[in-house]
């Protein structure tokens, strides 16, 4: 039985094909595999459920990630609790991001733009909303300020806010310190933040600011008598208790001290749900890193009752009864 | 014939029966059951992704648990015991035996079965097939998690002792006059199965008891808190599971071998290379599981190496597929159902073939890992060969096991709806996996060109379905009403060969 000239000449091609393929892509992954020595790196870190973003120069983002274009980038990625995946299909880059180690992977992004981030390991109930936004900024012969307005909302470290991104290992398109150079933006990239409800807790260090808890906006200062509200400990995890007190009850006017005491972010936020129209319209705390408190301002909220939950950990509820 | 519905025998006998066709029987019911309720929770998924946002599940939690049950229910209720059904009812009449060489560890094998069905549906965890800790000792809720554990560390005994006896039936108990070079080729293939199973499932049980006491909070093996690591977790899992692929995919190899040269009416083209294929495969398959875990931060030295394991896996499958083709070539082919089943598993295995060739190349993984690439590059496999030719063995076997023939024409309708339906269903998750749509989401971006490929896809799985409630009902109305089968030629080939299960109504049950 059997014409094994055939036979052998058919596995002779697939073998032949197979080292092609193979090949072909180790010199490929050679490439992709080490990163160009004077790239900037960026420290990415997951968490249930969301990502934030470390820059070279130490400031911070949350869900949002200002990146230039055509500079070098190595991303480190850790995990803070389990196995996330950091990817950013429009470019093919992906790494997951394994708790108690670090990984990276380098890219060049070329076409400015908004694009998305997204988890790719299932990480439990907030996998799928656990995206982030990657704004790559058109890069003008490496003198590429940030936007005016941006960089105040997106990233602050207290020192230098008009040129909080762009700033390196020095080896890339440092910034001009003082320099009002704008980058003309023909994309309409939009950097703003929107002013949430909230005014920033004297008692957040400046080193540890996000994003979210670091804007300061155009609210009304605080006036009238301060209301606390605490996430307890351990509030991450469903069937514990999410907020204390589960109903809390005002009057208008007030303003609400939320302290996150777990050690996850939360936020406090309008609506019993995400798909609730509600989400976020009335106030919205923005993320509270742990240990930190927040102020949440009610003065334009009627009498009645408003049911809230936190956007991280979409289990967690409360309401919120305001009394005229 | 054993299931003879219009006489029946008394519950209880096929129950606590011994004998080798009874057992067999039992495993192909309970696996072609979790086929079914896998299958059911198959549609759930595809039709609450029918549109973005959610229709019928309440969160992303509950769609965790829906596809968490259907993965395991699928590999390890349906995929495997089906095999060990089949290797049950043939082996022993292959070998010329009168049954398995312990009888009494086959049933314990079958039994630990039932109640691990009991406790992956009761449990409905939520921490996906795999269970990558740390989600799964820290986060994965109570004793769901805890059951699923305890079923898989079941079934993983379970198949342990099954393949045991195989081995020791084909080796031992074999006919004397029946040399290895001479036993048909689905013997073989169940024997580099179960030396894989053997192999490879110590591991994985061993890595259970270990995320067991971790998520006791008595040792710290997979959690970096402890100072353990995840990634040992990943390299067990898949040091198991990716030879599972192949435990898997040899019964289907081996059922092929059986289909093919009877419905071509043609010896097999090379005996010598089938088994040199099977032997080799189960040689190979151990050295690219980490083909798996290119994107958990491997040296490069380590994806080269595990590259080039995963590319040495693929002659051994060109062989087959060669084999199968020029046995067909020149053959009289008779496109029976179970002829229908296997050729269209043998095509959609070119397909998942070239896919996997692809997917060898390490950069493309940082494109399609963890996206519906992924999705419907192994369901292409699974479904589309290893089920298509479960399928047609059912067809196969169903003159044998019953006395009666199925309804050919309503067969024939069963396998042109399911081809159609899973060129359509996996067809596109390959194309949607590029175009960026993670997998074990409920929502995703309401973006019209996902839109329209998760429509088709979720039409196409409703195709499927529909195709396996006309399976359904054709093999209990038949197998109850159907015309009485020629017991030495059910398909009509008039080879003059005998349809040689004949051989197991000589022997009574014990």
């Amino acid at each position: 039985m059997g014409h094994s000239t055939s036979e052998w000449a058919f596995v002779l091609v697939v073998i032949a094909l197979l080292i092609w393929v193979g090949a072909e892509s180790w010199r490929v992954e050679h490439t992709l595999e080490f990163a160009p020595p004077n790239s900037e790196t960026v420290r990415v870190i997951g968490q249930q459920w969301f990502w934030s973003f470390q820059h070279a120069d130490g400031t911070q983002e949350v869900n949002e990630l200002h990146l230039k274009a055509n500079v070098p980038y190595r991303f480190e990625i850790v995990s803070n609790d389990v196995i996330h995946d950091f990817a950013v299909p429009d470019f093919a880059i992906l790494m997951d991001a394994v708790p108690g180690r670090v990984n990276s992977l380098w890219n060049v992004f070329d076409k400015p733009g908004e694009y998305l981030i997204e988890c790719r390991e299932y990480c439990g109930q907030g996998h799928q909303q656990m995206r982030a936004k990657l704004f790559i900024e058109p890069n003008n012969n490496a003198t590429a300020a940030t936007g005016a307005g941006g960089s105040s909302a997106a990233s602050t470290t207290g020192t230098q806010p008009s040129s909080a991104i762009s700033q390196g290992t020095g080896l890339i398109s440092v910034v001009k310190p003082g320099s009002n150079a704008t980058v003309t933006q023909g994309t309409g990239l939009e950097r703003v933040v929107k002013p949430p409800t909230i005014t920033q807790n004297a008692s957040s260090g400046s080193s540890n600011t996000t994003s979210a808890a670091s804007t300061k906006t155009s609210a009304p200062a605080p006036s009238g008598p301060s209301v606390a509200l605490s996430i307890p400990s351990g509030a991450s995890t469903q069937g514990n208790p999410s907020y204390d007190p589960a109903t809390l009850s005002i009057k208008k006017g007030d303003i609400v001290t939320v302290t996150n005491n777990d050690n996850a972010p939360h936020t406090v936020t309008s609506g019993s749900s995400a798909t609730d129209p509600k989400n976020g319209k009335l106030f919205d705390s923005g993320l509270i890193m742990p240990g930190k408190s927040v102020k949440v301002n009610t003065a334009s909220l009627a009498p009645g009752t408003y049911p809230f939950h936190c956007t991280v950990h979409t289990f967690m509820s409360g309401t919120l009864t305001v009394k005229a | 014939m054993v299931l003879e519905l219009k006489k029946p025998r008394p519950l209880w006998e096929i129950i606590f029966s011994t004998h080798h066709t009874d057992i067999g029987l039992l495993y192909m019911i309970t696996s072609l059951t979790a086929f079914a309720a896998g299958g059911a929770l198959a549609m759930a998924i595809r039709t609450e992704l029918f549109l973005p946002g959610l229709q019928e599940f309440s969160g992303q939690s509950d769609f965790a648990r829906f596809f968490t049950v259907h993965g395991t229910t699928m590999l390890f209720l349906w995929a495997v015991p089906f095999a060990a059904g089949v290797g049950n009812y043939l082996v022993p009449i292959m070998v010329r035996y009168k049954d398995m060489a312990w009888p009494k560890l086959n049933a314990i094998a079958y039994w630990m079965i039932p109640p691990c069905f009991v406790l992956i549906w009761v449990g409905f965890s939520d921490m996906s097939w795999n269970a990558y800790p740390p989600y799964s000792i820290l986060k994965a809720a109570g004793p769901a998690a805890d059951m699923w554990i305890f079923a898989l560390k079941i079934l993983g005994i379970s198949s342990i002792l099954g393949s045991v006896n195989f081995m020791v039936t084909i080796l031992k108990m074999r006919h004397p006059d029946l040399p290895l070079m001479k036993m048909p080729l689905f013997c073989w293939a169940v024997i580099a199965t179960s030396a894989m199973i053997i192999t490879s499932m110590p591991t994985f049980d061993a890595a259970l008891i270990m995320m067991y006491t971790d998520r006791l909070g008595v040792t710290g093996f997979f959690n970096p808190d402890m100072g353990g690591d995840p990634i040992a977790y990943q390299h067990l899992f898949w040091f198991t599971f990716h030879p599972e692929v192949y435990i898997f995919f040899l019964p289907s190899i081996g059922m092929l071998y059986e289909i093919i040269p009877t419905f071509s009416r043609k010896p097999i083209f090379s005996y010598y290379s089938g088994v040199i294929a099977l032997v080799v495969v189960a040689i190979i398959g151990f050295g690219s599981w980490a083909h798996h875990m290119f994107a958990t931060g491997m040296t490069f030295t380590e994806k080269t190496v595990f590259m080039v394991g995963t590319l040495a896996a693929v002659p051994p499958s060109a062989m087959h597929v060669f084999n199968f083709m020029a046995t067909m070539w020149g053959g009289r082919i008779k496109f029976a159902a179970p002829m229908l089943f296997g050729v269209g598993g043998i095509a959609l295995f070119y397909a998942s073939g070239a896919g996997g060739v692809v997917n060898t190349a390490i950069p493309l993984d940082f494109v399609t890992h963890d996206s519906y690439w992924v999705v419907g590059h192994f369901h292409l496999i699974l479904m589309g060969t290893i089920s298509l030719t479960f399928t047609g063995m059912v067809y196969y076997l169903f003159p044998l096991i019953t006395g009666r023939m199925y309804n050919t024409s309503l067969a024939k309708l069963h396998f042109c709806l399911a081809m159609v339906g899973i060129i359509l269903v996996f067809g596109v998750m390959h194309l949607e996996g590029l175009y960026g749509m993670p997998r074990r989401v409920s929502d995703y971006l309401p973006i019209a060109q996902l839109i329209i490929m998760n429509q088709i896809a979720t039409t196409g799985a409703w195709i499927i379905g529909s195709s396996y409630v006309l399976f359904a009902i054709n093999m209990i109305k038949s197998a109850m009403f159907g015309k009485l089968a020629d017991p030495k030629d059910p398909f009509e080939m008039k080879t003059g060969k005998e349809y040689y299960y004949d051989y197991a109504r000589k022997n009574p049950h014990h």
